[in-house]
């Protein structure tokens, strides 16, 4: 009987120990979360903190802000991030990169996301500024800072000059510099940005985030179809159409495209193509 | 020289089969594996990350190492008497401090020897597996960060000596030197950060100016060797920081070994 | 031989400051080739005067010497043999690993270690136990193994302090033999007991100290020519000094 009773206490107790565990589990999620606040420790006590492990705590960090993105796909409202959420995940990516100014994930993952969904385009060039600056043989973040200035922010300019910059950097892509100048061109910004997004796909190995852009790719590249149907259809009736539906209608396209973000496009008043989803 | 052997020797071995080393290594061991698994979860610089799991583990399990097998080899000898088989031989307290120094840099190196092995091994299975991010991967300076590891362990222990020399049980000995180890790892941060509060919008007093110095000179500057990012990242070192930086350790150490002495030689053992 | 000369030891007990004397003026001379017997109850200063011969504590006056030389100086070292009280020796190290660091530490060569280790773990019957690590040893093979390490480099000066603690009587046997080899080699013996009859075996001369006074330092032969048994000599030290110390 003593013997027995252990190992019967053990049997009893193991069920039990897993199906409170995933109770509290499940509550653990439903824990505020420090709601609408986006409060990271500032970077420089983070890194005295870090020690000598500023590296790791650096990588920790990122991981942190990756694992915290990635569970946001499960959500079912929308918007899927919330405002203060997007704050945090910048914060966060700018400490990673405070302990570790090197570290190029953090940088790539802010620009993939932050800038797109999360509306921080200004704060996102902030953190490329700083990694460009760490990483002097690196192109692709003052690339990704042209990119931002020419598409987000419409500041050819600045953008020519980051993309200058980028083309000196070794192994930049040739096609940075013919990029820089094409910039000077207004009205081509659908398709410079066509070019951009595909020079930025070329380098991305990732599956999800090589999804990511190809997805906006394949938007941009829909909207670019109906900026020129739109310009044809201009030459030929001397007027810009005032829906899409006109230009199916008079057989200019065939069809619409549809939009990868599952909204609609249409015509704004001032004549550009947008799309409901607003690209997000 | 002839007497400082044999201190060495026995230190060394007493360390080496000491339980507790046992415990730190598989607990490197399994470090060194998550390596792997983490490296997976990197998009880009693979590598460098990598890195600096490795010689995180490697500069973590050396401070375990000189927390809880290097004090307790000192601290031993004092609370359960084993000090007398040494010091009823014809050996002086700093022959005695000196030779059990030995030993226990001798621990340290072959400790980290063996984890070097495991760390290089684990570097080279993830450069393996992801060859195309290793963009600036450099064998050289990760080496280089190990030595830099080892100094500032060895300067550490030199440090538990010193207060081993001076407190009367070994957890007053930890604690002192867990202190020193978190002041040496921040105090160049908290000094830079201190002189120029104006950055990070807060005020600093005059006094605490004046303590962070004053501790910048007493307190060993162990983010000195802390050249683990470089490594990751393929930063270039020159030469006369790795001079200066391993001069730095040798001076700290010896100061420390002999301010120990000095004061173990008044002390009793009743 | 050995030389002990006004000497005194006060300790402060804890943090309160408490003062405790631990030895009074004590003076003490021990000829070459003497087996000197130092006795006291418990607590009695015995302990502290050897660690004060061996330079593990100094004295607050007066100073020791063992074959002319300052015990301040740790050459002197070189020919003595100590045995502490309740020996303990490093967990990890076997028997032999023990005398090796013994002789090396004192000077000898690997072959010379090489044949004293195996006469002496001989000697104490730790011959079959020689390659295991002490914290597998009893408390007897310990004291065992610490009189080894005492005479690993065959000291001219052997101080053993309560060298019969621990043991059973086959120890003891062991350990008395051992005393007696020395004896015959002429070694100089200084050891503490607290138990008379070892003292009355082998020993030429006795000190009684009683609360760090030393009472009485007599031949033993003479003591007892007096008809009375050393276990009186001794309570009455003992009464006289006012300790009510059970034995």
């Amino acid at each position: 009987m003593q013997r027995v009773l252990p190992i019967v206490l053990i049997l009893l107790l193991l069920p039990i120990h897993a199906s409170i565990l995933s109770k509290v589990a499940e509550g653990n999620k439903l824990l505020p979360k420090g709601e609408g606040t986006s409060y990271v420790l500032p970077s420089p006590i983070l890194k005295i903190m870090s020690l000598e492990f500023d590296g790791i705590a650096s990588d920790y960090t990122f991981l942190k802000a990756l694992v915290f993105f990635g569970s946001t796909f499960e959500r079912k409202e929308r918007p899927r991030v919330k405002e203060w959420e997007w704050r945090w995940f910048y914060n966060i990516l700018n400490a990673s990169t405070h302990l570790d100014p090197y570290f190029l994930d953090p940088y790539y993952v802010a620009q993939a996301h932050l800038t797109w969904e999360g509306n921080m385009v200004r704060e996102t060039n902030a953190l490329l500024e700083k990694g460009s600056r760490y990483r002097d043989w690196d192109w692709v973040l003052p690339f990704y800072l042209g990119f931002n200035s020419f598409y987000f922010l419409l500041e050819d300019a600045k953008a020519s000059e980051y993309l200058m910059e980028a083309s000196k950097r070794p192994d930049a892509s040739p096609i940075l510099a013919s990029l820089a100048t094409r910039l000077a061109y207004k009205g081509k910004k659908t398709e410079n940005a066509v070019i951009f997004l595909q020079e930025i796909l070329s380098g991305t190995d990732d599956e999800n985030t090589k999804k990511m852009y190809e997805t906006r790719l394949n938007a941009l590249k829909a909207i670019l179809f109906l900026e020129r149907a739109a310009t044809a259809y201009q030459e030929r009736f001397k007027r810009p159409p005032e829906k899409l539906e006109d230009m199916t209608a008079k057989n200019v396209i065939r069809e619409i495209p549809k939009d990868p973000y599952g909204g609609k496009f249409y015509i704004d008043k001032d004549g550009s193509i947008k799309t409901t989803s607003e690209l997000r | 020289m002839t007497v400082l052997w044999p201190i060495a020797v026995i230190t060394f071995k007493e360390g080496i089969r000491n339980r507790a080393i046992y415990g730190i290594s598989i607990f490197a061991l399994l470090l060194l594996g998550a390596n792997l698994l983490i490296s997976s979860m990197i998009m880009q610089e693979v590598g460098k990350v990598a890195v600096d799991m490795a010689l995180s583990t490697i500069s973590f399990t050396g401070l375990l190492l000189v927390l809880f097998v290097g004090i307790n080899l000192m601290a031993k000898d004092l609370d359960k008497k084993t000090i007398y088989m040494v010091l009823s031989r014809p050996i002086s307290r700093p022959q005695y401090i000196i030779g059990k120094f030995l030993g226990i840099v001798l621990l340290i190196l072959t400790t980290i020897s063996i984890l070097s092995i495991f760390a290089v091994i684990s570097i080279f299975m993830v450069k393996l597996s992801y060859p195309g991010y290793f963009p600036r991967f450099s064998w050289p300076l990760i080496l280089l960060s190990i030595s830099f590891i080892t100094i500032s362990l060895i300067l550490l222990s030199a440090l538990t000596f010193l207060f081993a020399s001076f407190s009367s049980t070994s957890f007053i000995t930890l604690v002192l030197t867990i202190i020193s180890y978190i002041i040496g790892q921040s105090i160049m941060d908290v000094k830079a950060l201190v002189e120029a509060p104006q950055a990070a919008g807060i005020k600093v007093s005059p006094v605490t100016v004046k303590v962070v110095q004053a501790a910048y000179y007493v307190f060993p500057n162990l983010s000195i060797f802390d050249i683990k990012t470089q490594a990751a990242h393929g930063l270039p070192i020159t030469l006369s920081y790795i001079f200066w930086a391993v001069s730095y350790g040798v001076v700290y150490t010896a100061l420390a070994i002999i301010v120990a002495s000095v004061i173990f030689r008044r002390r009793e053992f009743p | 031989m050995i030389k002990i000369e006004g000497i005194s030891k006060e300790f402060k007990e804890g943090i309160g400051s408490k003062r405790v004397m631990a030895l009074k003026d004590l003076t003490l001379d021990i000829h070459k080739g003497e087996v000197f017997g130092f006795l006291g109850p418990n607590g009695a200063g015995k302990s502290t005067a050897i660690k004060i011969l061996i330079n593990l504590i100094s004295p607050d006056a007066g100073r020791a010497s063992i074959m002319g030389k300052d015990v301040m100086d740790k050459d002197t070292r070189r020919h003595v043999g100590y045995l502490p009280e309740n020996p303990y020796f490093y967990d990890y190290l076997t028997a032999e690993e023990l005398l090796w660091f013994g002789g090396r530490a004192s000077g000898l060569s690997n072959k010379v270690i090489k044949e004293r280790t195996d006469d002496l773990l001989n000697k104490v019957n730790l011959q079959v136990a020689r390659k295991r690590q002490l914290r597998t040893y009893s408390k007897g093979m310990v004291q065992r193994a610490g009189i080894a390490l005492a005479l690993v480099h065959d000291p001219d000066v052997v101080i053993l302090d309560e060298p019969m603690s621990g043991l059973d009587p086959i120890g003891r046997k062991m350990v008395g033999d051992i005393m007696m080899e020395l004896k015959a080699q002429s070694k100089t013996i200084f050891f503490s007991s607290h138990i008379l009859t070892d003292i009355e075996r082998f020993c030429d001369r006795v000190g009684i100290i009683v609360s760090g006074k030393l009472r009485l330092v007599d031949r033993l032969d003479s003591l007892l020519s007096g008809a009375a048994a050393l276990e009186n000599i001794f309570l009455k030290e003992v009464e006289k000094a006012g300790g009510g110390v059970e034995i």
